[in-house]
């Protein structure tokens, strides 16, 4: 089977800087962290440097995502080495037990690293990501909250409260997690969108109301937000066939629809013609 | 109740949704292009969302662009389907019944169903799905015996083929769409793919 350096042409520097890009950016495309950083650590790993260890504990994480124990624990093994005594390196065993369900003996090592140190923050979100997986939300929920309470600007953890509250069906307090989002984040046109998005949800004239804003907010930031722009088309098209708005709300919602509408018929225009010109290009002689 | 039956292009587009993002609860509509009486045929579906199930807008906008699809293409909702993130758990949710029941105010023997994702390892040999249908406006199990994959083997071989090849990364989403609108929830590619392996021409029926 071919190498992944054989078979993207990239030498061992091209690899290491892309584990560094998705490690930057959070990405969690585990397959291939798995694909690239294997085939590092085992032919380059001496070029590595310090990189080496970082490089271990991103590939450790990805093997479990794949369910690769047998990758995961060499490169536990590896940190085990040189790190004997650290709490990141406890984590990290703590969450192969997560891997292989063995929640109690997980939820054993982050007690011991809470112990030594409270304030540990990866411990208490593994405690909670474990109740999340064994489909006890209320607890889940519970514990987040405690945690928010003390480390308020966790933009992960009100994020993740958030989803944990939509799956309730909890749009009010999903909405409350998301203004504090927007608090942290005014410039974030994701956040905007899902909160407009809940407060679809929850229905309603107000709220109907709110979600335009904040779709057209979301627009302001972002231009090429899809969602937002069918959101704002949505919401306004709804508070303007509302029986309880006054004719000056119904015109200008309408307004709003209609603009709404065009932008969205420009883009579905664009697009569908970019696809037509590559797909012509495509065809020239050049490309034979 | 009636006899379901699952085509194999239904079943692989589903069973590539799920195994495209196995982190998260998917879900999608089940599409018929026969004529109704008798048997319910799902020829066709339509992945929609792999994240915010239970959020209203897009869910709205995307049962609006199929059906509008289906109308133009002979086809109608029959179904919904989904998985849920969590593997243990394979029961159908509040916002998968909502769905359900709204597809049924259209038509009466809608269906319901859920991929069970604790049965989708490779060497599975039994469809990982349960179905639901409606009787006095609750969704009850059907009877197994009801429901038909026609050379299921073939299907299964099919749809494990494509996921060993990537092709499930070919799937496009109705959530995809909205982040990329030149990507196509009809998955026209990927539909010729299957017809492709199936084809008698591949030594399958």
């Amino acid at each position: 089977m071919a190498s992944v350096a054989e078979m993207y042409d990239v030498g061992w520097e091209e690899m290491r800087d892309k584990l560094r890009k998705w490690r930057e950016d959070n990405c969690r495309n585990s397959e291939q962290i798995v694909d690239v950083g294997e085939e590092l650590i085992s032919e380059h790993a001496s070029k590595l440097g310090d990189d080496i260890w970082i490089i271990y504990e991103q590939v450790m994480i990805a093997a479990l995502d794949c369910s690769r124990d047998d990758l995961a624990l060499t490169c536990l093994q590896e940190l085990r080495k040189q790190f004997p005594d650290s709490h990141r390196v406890k984590r990290l065993t703590g969450m192969r037990l997560e891997a292989l369900e063995r929640y109690d003996e997980a939820n054993k090592h982050y007690d011991a690293i809470l112990q030594d140190d409270p304030t540990n923050t990866a411990a208490r979100k593994r405690k909670i990501s474990i109740l999340k997986a064994q489909g006890k939300s209320t607890e889940a929920i519970r514990e987040l909250n405690e945690y928010l309470e003390q480390f308020v600007g966790d933009q992960e953890a009100w994020h993740e409260l958030s989803e944990l509250y939509i799956n309730e069906h909890d749009y009010g307090k999903a909405a409350f997690c998301l203004e504090e989002l927007m608090m942290i984040n005014p410039h974030n046109h994701l956040y905007c969108e899902q909160y407009a998005e809940v407060k679809y949800t929850q229905g309603g004239l107000e709220n109907l109301e709110l979600s335009r804003k904040y779709f057209a907010q979301a627009l302001r930031l972002n231009n090429r937000n899809m969602r937002a722009l069918f959101g704002l088309y949505m919401s306004a098209s709804h508070i303007a066939a509302s029986p309880k708005v006054s004719a000056k709300v119904k015109k200008d919602n309408m307004k709003y629809a209609a603009w709404a509408a065009t932008q969205i018929n420009r883009a579905y225009k664009l697009s569908w013609s970019i696809c037509t010109q590559y797909s012509e290009i495509l065809k020239s002689p050049l490309f034979a | 109740m009636g006899e379901v039956e699952l085509s194999c292009r239904a079943y692989v587009k589903m069973y590539l949704h799920a195994c495209l993002f196995p982190r998260c609860s998917i879900n999608g509509l089940l599409l018929s292009s026969s004529p109704t009486g008798g048997a319910v045929c799902v020829t066709d579906c339509v992945p929609l969302l792999h994240s915010h199930l239970p959020l209203a807008p897009i869910t709205q906008l995307a049962l609006t662009q199929v059906d509008v699809w289906c109308s133009q293409t002979q086809q109608r909702i029959v179904g919904y389907y989904q998985a849920n993130a969590c593997v243990s758990d394979n029961s159908p949710t509040p916002c998968a019944l909502k769905i359900a029941d709204k597809i049924a105010e259209q038509f009466d023997n809608a269906v319901l169903l859920m991929l069970d994702g604790s049965k989708m390892s490779p060497d599975y040999r039994v469809p990982p799905i349960v179905m639901y249908e409606r009787k006095d406006s609750r969704w009850i199990l059907k009877d197994k015996h009801t429901i038909m994959l026609r050379q299921w083997e073939e299907t299964r071989a099919i749809a494990s083929q494509m996921m060993e090849s990537g092709d499930h990364t070919l799937l496009v989403d109705f959530d995809s769409h909205l982040d990329d609108i030149t990507k196509d929830w009809t998955n026209q590619k990927l539909n010729t793919k299957i017809e492709e392996l199936a084809s008698p021409a591949n030594g399958n029926i």
